[in-house]
C-alpha cells in the first residue's frame, strides 16, 4: 500500500512535467486545427461558383422589365449593351441583393455597371447566398 | 469599365433611391408595391424634368427627400402621400 501511494506520487510528479511542457504546444497546435477546419469548411460553404453566381445575375437582369432578354449575355454592360441609366442600375443592384440575400453597400453597388461586375463582386463575398 | 463617372451629387441621389427601396422592403406586400412605384415614378420624373444643372433645386430636392425617407423608414409610416401632393410644387421654382 506504502510502495504503491509512494509509486502513484512519485509517477504523478513524473507525469506533471512533461504534460505542463506538452500541453501548451498541444492545446495550441489542435486549436489552431480548429481554426483552420473551421475556417476553410466557412470558406468552401460561403463563397458561392462562380458559374451558378453568372446564371442567376443573368436571370435577375433578364427579368428586369426595362430589359430586352435577348441582349443579355454574361458579359451585358448596363448602360452600354442593355440601355439602362444609373436608376435603373440601382433597381437592378437592389434585385441582385434580394437574389444573394444581402446588402450591398452603396459604394460598392456605385461600383456595379455589368453583369461581369456584379458576378464577380457576389462570387468574392462571403455572405452571398 | 466604360460608365461615366458619377458626380457628388449623382451618387448621393442614387442614394436617395437605394435608401427609400430599402425603406420599402420593410413595409407589408401591398404597401411596397405602392411606394415602390410612386417612388420609382417621382425619381423618373425628376430625373428628366429637372435641369441637371439647377443644384439649388436638386439640393432641395435631395433634402425634402431626406426628410420623407425618415418618415418612411418609422415603422408605422405605411405610405407616401405627400409625394403626390407636392407635384405641383415640383416644378422649376
Amino acid at each position: 500500500m506504502a510502495a504503491r501511494s509512494a509509486l502513484l506520487k512519485y509517477l504523478r510528479v513524473n507525469v506533471n512535467p512533461i504534460s505542463r511542457t506538452l500541453n501548451p504546444s498541444s492545446s495550441a497546435g489542435l486549436s489552431f486545427n480548429v481554426f483552420r477546419r473551421l475556417f476553410s469548411e466557412e470558406v468552401r460553404g460561403s463563397f458561392l461558383d462562380k458559374s451558378e453566381v453568372t446564371d442567376r445575375v443573368v436571370s435577375v437582369v433578364k427579368n428586369f422589365q426595362k430589359v430586352d432578354p435577348s441582349k443579355v449575355s454574361p458579359n451585358a454592360h448596363f448602360q452600354n449593351d442593355l440601355g439602362l441609366d444609373s436608376l435603373d442600375t440601382v433597381e437592378i443592384v437592389m434585385a441582385l441583393e434580394e437574389e444573394f440575400g444581402f446588402e450591398i453597400p452603396d459604394n460598392e453597388a456605385d461600383k456595379i455597371s455589368s453583369i461581369n461586375m456584379a458576378v464577380d463582386f457576389i462570387a468574392s463575398h462571403p455572405q452571398a447566398k | 469599365m466604360g460608365s461615366p463617372r458619377l458626380s457628388g451629387m449623382q451618387k448621393q441621389v442614387l442614394s436617395l433611391y437605394r435608401g427609400f427601396l430599402r425603406a420599402a422592403r420593410s413595409k407589408s406586400t401591398e404597401d411596397r408595391r405602392r411606394i415602390e412605384s410612386i417612388v420609382v415614378a417621382e425619381f423618373r420624373r425628376n430625373a428628366k424634368e429637372v435641369d441637371r444643372k439647377n443644384f439649388l433645386y436638386i439640393e432641395y430636392l435631395l433634402r425634402r427627400g431626406k426628410k420623407q425617407l425618415d418618415q418612411l423608414r418609422n415603422p408605422d409610416t405605411t405610405g407616401l402621400s405627400s409625394f403626390g401632393l407636392d407635384s405641383s410644387r415640383n416644378r422649376e421654382p
